[in-house]
């Protein structure tokens, strides 16, 4: 394989990864509890912002930044969005889940507004350049390629992480909870508190996510938390490879990333006239994908095993998952 | 066996058939655009522009020996991801030469950083007006034919100031990194120049009234009001609402205002104290009518803002190629700033025929574009003409051009 399609490879592979660790942070919220987090994109920016802050070098434009090593970034980042989620979860938690959805979209806008009005600490509307990237003292293709060996690593850890979580007595309450909320409650579960725990922990992984993103790009700024690429597109991934399923969460990232990023190589050599109305085509057939999986599959490409028997629980007859009002 | 030679020939087929579309002496200029996104509206003829641009040079026989400018366009949705992700295609799998493009300023810092500086390739904007992209860090390999904002606030404080007589302005901006860009350097300069900023607000795009945002500015008394926005999104709103509470008399916008809609919809008759700064070229220069000749026959309009800076920056980047001598990225991007800046034979739009012939004879040429003379600086900047227009008989006339 020659050298240019090989990078683009492991650039493809990179973001990937990036989307994997988003959609995990969105399938312990959904997937595993029934929270309807629609403010994704919330999370990703403060992880996003806070390693920016923290890791770039001195500029008297806003606070900061500090030119602290990126591990501590990162590490800064889901402490931040874990903050955040808490006293988010604090208040909003108590909603139930459309509501929840309304409210987490509202603080989402919150703080995307916040980011870009607050000058002082985050730039404004110019965002935040020079970012560093790990490994970025290699060459350009010893770099790219570190760098998405770390995403994978990363990818891996909180894969293994989250099911040993799931598979253990916290990961059945959250089952319990998710499935029937009274007869949980009614069996002495503190359910307020282990929603907010799945909320946080969800939260986390989406920070580490966004700072991720942000190193990756070596640029943050207002449109990059955009709500299409930061929330939709996740909650897509994830309802396509199949919630309730961690390596569903990352097959879907994988999938729709391909899809999103591929199909632009045909649409790139048409003529330029051509190419800009093609550019719609890419967004509808994400949008059209969806539509085909909820129809036909809703349960996703990986449906969410029975942990008794392994079999889909679909194949049980039991409820599809993530759907707690259905009988 | 026989389904399985049928596949086979299908995908030797395809790929010859994907082969011959781009033939192996074409050489392939990327371009970025945010096709889709918010200002979705606004790239098509930028785009259209460069590549009437590219048209002209394989109507003239292509760059150097008969090779032929194709251009491949990526959507870089005005935002970093996508931007980093459409320019990765370009760079690696398309293999371009140089890359046109992104259009937002956020989008090119991105896409700069990660994807076309670690590359070593050239990279030009006609649209990325942070001030931002001056400092970046970028091995002389990010070029912008239009003006920083930096530059198009002084300009607009100045003709205010010097040439309007107005001492005492409200200046309100949409809070975007153009908004802010424009008025921060206004006010700053307005402000040294003597003058009195009487109320200072941004304001969020796409809201249904601004009605208290523009009684919190009126309260400074000033009567003027500067106006840093969309012509079909908050400008159109905030001026009705001044006009119907007549609460500022004189309105000046910056670039983003020069928009029909906003004839159409308040009335030439209303407009008679609205004044619009905008970057441009001289309207009475030569290159600019040529430019505008050209592109209105290809179908397109040259009313669109960033079109003439489009079709400069794909012009610069065929003749670096010429100039070059080859398309390797490294000399390419070495080449710009010769063909772009003096001392040399001056060429202009629609001149790439005689630009050949130049250098050819080993002469070096200066191209003075359809929006000026694109004279880069050490950052990759162009200082830049403002024109300032008015409206008359139901249409921007233009009045002045100032630098």
């Amino acid at each position: 394989m020659d050298t240019g399609l090989l990078l683009y490879f492991v650039s493809l592979v990179a973001y990937a990864g990036i989307f994997s660790v988003l959609a995990l942070g969105l399938n312990v919220q959904w997937g595993f509890t029934g929270l309807f987090n629609a403010g994704i994109a919330g999370f990703f920016a403060v992880g996003a912002y806070t390693s920016a802050i923290l890791t770039t070098d001195p500029t008297p434009a806003r606070v900061g930044g500090f030119g602290l090593p990126v591990p501590l970034g990162w590490l800064a980042a889901m402490v931040t969005a874990g903050l955040i989620a808490w006293a988010i979860g604090r208040i909003c938690l108590k909603l139930r889940s459309d509501y929840l959805a309304i409210g987490t979209i509202g603080i989402a806008e919150i703080i995307r507004l916040v980011l870009k009005n607050e000058g002082w600490l985050t730039n404004g509307t110019r965002g935040i350049n020079g970012l560093p990237r790990p490994f970025d003292s290699f060459s350009p293709e010893v770099s790219q390629i570190a760098f998405m060996l770390l995403v994978i690593g990363v990818v891996a850890v909180i894969y293994i992480a989250l099911e040993l979580q799931i598979n253990a007595p916290w990961g059945r309450m959250m089952r319990a909870i998710r499935e029937r909320e009274v007869a949980a409650a009614a069996m002495g579960k503190d359910v307020a508190k282990r929603r907010l725990e799945a909320f946080i922990l969800g939260a986390v992984i989406m920070g580490l996510g966004g700072a991720m993103q942000a190193h990756y790009t070596k640029f943050i700024g207002p449109e990059s938390s955009d709500p299409m690429i930061a929330t939709f597109l996740v909650w897509v991934m994830l309802i396509l490879g199949g919630s309730g399923n961690n390596r569903g969460a990352i097959l879907g990232a994988v999938v729709v990333w391909t899809i999103w990023s591929t199909t632009e190589i045909f649409t790139q050599r048409l003529p330029t006239e051509l190419a800009v109305k093609a550019a719609y085509i890419r967004v509808f057939l994400i949008g059209l994908l969806l539509q085909f999986v909820l129809i036909l599959r809703p349960e996703g490409i990986l449906p969410e095993p029975d942990r008794k028997t392994g079999k889909s629980v679909l194949a049980a007859g039991a409820a599809p998952p993530g759907d707690p009002g259905k009988p | 066996m026989a389904l399985k030679t049928v596949t086979t020939s299908a995908f030797v087929a395809a790929t010859s058939l994907c082969a011959a579309s781009a033939a192996a002496d074409d050489i392939k200029i990327g371009f970025l655009g945010g096709l889709t996104g918010p200002i979705a509206g606004l790239a098509p003829p930028i785009l259209a522009a460069a590549q009437l641009a590219l048209d002209e040079v394989n109507a003239a026989g292509g760059v150097l020996d008969g090779m032929k400018l194709v251009s491949v366009t990526g959507d870089s949705q005005c935002n970093a991801q996508a931007a980093v992700d459409a320019a990765t295609k370009l760079v690696n799998v398309e293999q371009v030469a140089a890359v046109f493009g992104p259009m937002c300023s956020g989008a090119t810092i991105a896409a700069a950083n990660s994807v076309m500086v670690p590359s070593g390739v050239m990279t030009i904007s006609a649209s990325a007006t942070s001030p931002e992209l001056t400092g970046l860090d970028d091995n002389n390999l990010v070029f912008r034919t239009v003006p920083s904002d930096a530059y198009q606030g002084v300009a607009a404080a100045n003709y205010t100031f010097n040439t309007m007589g107005v001492k005492k302005v409200a200046v309100t901006y949409i809070n975007n990194d153009y908004g802010v860009g424009l008025a921060e350097t206004f006010k700053k300069t307005f402000e040294a120049l003597g003058g009195e900023v009487a109320g200072y607000q941004a304001h969020e795009p796409k809201k249904a009234s601004y009605r208290s945002e523009i009684a919190s500015l009126a309260s400074g008394g000033a009567d003027t009001l500067m106006l840093f926005a969309y012509e079909n999104d908050s400008g159109l709103t905030i001026i009705r609402e001044s006009l119907e509470n007549g609460l500022f008399e004189k309105f000046i916008g910056g670039d983003g205002m020069k928009g029909d809609v906003i004839i159409k919809e308040l009335g030439a008759e209303n407009l008679g104290n609205f004044t619009v700064t905008a970057p441009t070229s001289d309207h009475d220069a030569a290159a600019w009518k040529t430019f505008v000749a050209a592109f209105e026959k290809a179908g397109g309009s040259a009313d669109g803002v960033f079109v003439g800076q489009g079709y400069d920056a794909a012009m610069l980047i065929a003749l670096a190629i010429e100039k070059a001598g080859s398309a390797d990225r490294a000399a390419v991007a070495k080449a710009i700033a010769e063909v772009a800046g003096a001392p040399g034979e001056a060429v202009g739009p629609g001149e790439f025929a005689k630009a050949k012939g130049l250098i050819a004879e080993g002469k070096d040429i200066d191209y003075t574009g359809a929006t000026g003379s694109h004279d880069f600086d050490e950052a990759g900047d162009v200082g830049g003409l403002y024109a300032v227009h008015t409206v008359k008989d139901g249409a921007f006339a233009q009045v002045a051009v100032i630098d």
